[in-house]
């Protein structure tokens, strides 16, 4: 498993915020990771907190700069040079904007004022990178299925479209290093979620872009097969396949159709 | 009517409007964005002209303008004449008697953009500045027309301050409220009435603007 040889990202969180004391230290293994926790378990304010939204949470973040299939896992320690780059580049001490990630937030956060194609287009706009594919926002457009929207307000959409506007704009940031998704498949329905998937995995893999997402729903986490991060009251309190992670979730469910 | 007043009351109040809101929305921003001592300390300072007697800011601001102080010398010797009784004089008394009335708005305007939006936008790649200009701004569009609004009409109503700091010099320094004083004074009460009137339906007709704006705005963006 190359994945676990080099991991992309590792990040961890410490906060307290109200009554949740959050405590979780992880790494991302594999292209898509999902953290999957019951409500008021910290999911959506860790991925706020690597955003850098969260001013009160300490935050260690650091991804591979560059990958180096050459090298032994034994010499990717935080900070270590090998040749003449550094291993892992801290994240939490650059501002927001510097961070380089993709994000879509639990209740959409559409611009009220831009129409979805000005949503779409908003990270490249502000985008400070030089280097930058002209194409990206129509792509990213044709990925979610917007053309038919694209002029229309936030106002006048319905959740459904509004979380896909919202998945397009995050598919939409110029050279992304690092996707997080709150919720991503909240308010679409199963079918158009099934048709979604495939898409965004296969458009992720060819660019490279490890996945952060947040999710309650057992389904989601075994259809992504992804690597399941359990959460539970800030602390993480299982990493791995999803089949084993969530086989007590899924025998749950089971229990419930009898 | 007094036209020499009039023209000058609205170049007043005009000039006053734009400087105050170039002078505001910095302001406005840094109050609105942090919640600290300093920011209280600032939003106090600002918001005394609301409670102050218009005589005593008047009274501190001729005295500051005067020879008395560095400030008011150092004037002097720019200029070449004190500030006092001069337009620009009444232009910077303008400017600070009606500070509450542009940054308050802002404040209100700027606090109530979504802070989940500005987040978004600065995670989406957006720097600190581009997120005000691009999110905050057009978002807070509408407390901008207030500010303005209530900015020019108060200063247009400003009574006290104008007298302490400009005197009453016909075509420089006499406005139409301070006219309306001279009128009274000289029992001329038709006079005084049609300039008040005007006063008011000028005063009635702006917050009209604001109002229908505002329910305008509400039923096509909700």
């Amino acid at each position: 498993m190359p994945e676990l040889l080099f991991p992309h990202h590792k990040l961890s969180v410490e906060a307290t915020l109200g009554p949740l004391h959050l405590r979780a230290r992880f790494e991302l293994r594999a292209p898509w990771t999902v953290i999957f926790g019951p409500s008021g378990s910290g999911k959506s304010s860790l991925l706020q907190a690597a955003c850098g939204l969260i001013p009160e949470a300490k935050v260690d973040f650091y991804r591979r700069t560059s990958p180096a299939p050459s090298i032994k896992p034994e010499d990717l320690k935080p900070g270590a040079l090998i040749g003449n780059f550094i291993v892992w580049n801290p994240l939490g001490s650059q501002p927001t904007y510097r961070r380089a990630l993709a994000y879509a937030p639990q209740h959409a956060a559409l611009f009220p004022h831009l129409s979805t194609g000005d949503n779409v287009r908003f990270p490249s706009q502000v985008s400070s990178q030089s280097t930058q594919n002209p194409t990206l926002v129509d792509e990213a457009i044709e990925l979610f299925q917007l053309h038919n929207l694209i002029h229309r307000k936030p106002a006048q959409l319905s959740g459904g479209e509004r979380r896909r506007v919202a998945l397009a704009r995050a598919f939409a940031v110029p050279n992304c290093r690092l996707m997080l998704l709150d919720e991503p498949f909240t308010g679409l329905d199963r079918k158009l979620r099934g048709e979604l998937l495939p898409k965004m995995q296969a458009w992720l893999s060819a660019r490279n872009i490890p996945v952060l997402s947040v999710t309650h729903d057992v389904d989601e986490a075994l259809m992504l097969n992804a690597q399941v991060i359990h959460l539970e009251d800030g602390c993480v309190t299982a990493q791995g396949p999803p089949r084993e992670i969530l086989a007590q979730e899924r025998d749950r469910l089971l229990e419930t159709l009898r | 009517m007094d036209l020499a007043a009039l023209g000058l009351t609205l170049r007043l109040a005009t000039l006053t409007t734009l400087c105050l809101l170039a002078l505001a929305t910095p302001l406005a921003a840094f109050i609105a964005r942090k919640d600290r001592i300093s920011t209280r300390l600032l939003q106090a300072a600002i918001a005394l002209p609301l409670v102050l007697p218009p005589t005593v800011l008047g009274f501190y601001l001729l005295v500051a303008m005067g020879p008395a102080t560095p400030l008011g010398r150092a004037l002097m010797h720019v200029l070449g004449h004190p500030l006092a009784f001069t337009f620009a004089g009444l232009v910077v008394g303008s400017v600070i008697f009606s500070l509450p009335f542009a940054v308050l708005p802002l404040v209100l305007g700027f606090q109530s953009v979504d802070p989940a939006l500005t987040g978004t936008a600065s995670v989406l790649g957006a720097s600190p500045l581009t997120v005000f200009r691009r999110i905050t701004l057009p978002l807070a569009r509408n407390s901008f027309l207030a500010a303005a609004v209530l900015t020019f009409a108060h200063t247009v109503g400003e009574f006290g301050v104008v007298l302490m700091i400009g005197g009453d010099i016909p075509g420089v320094t006499r406005t139409l409220s301070i006219s309306i004083f001279d009128q009274v004074q000289e029992l001329n009460y038709t006079a005084a009435n049609r300039t008040s009137l005007v006063l008011i339906a000028g005063s009635f007709l702006a917050l009209l603007l604001l109002y229908a704006r505002r329910s305008s705005r509400r039923n096509t963006d909700a």
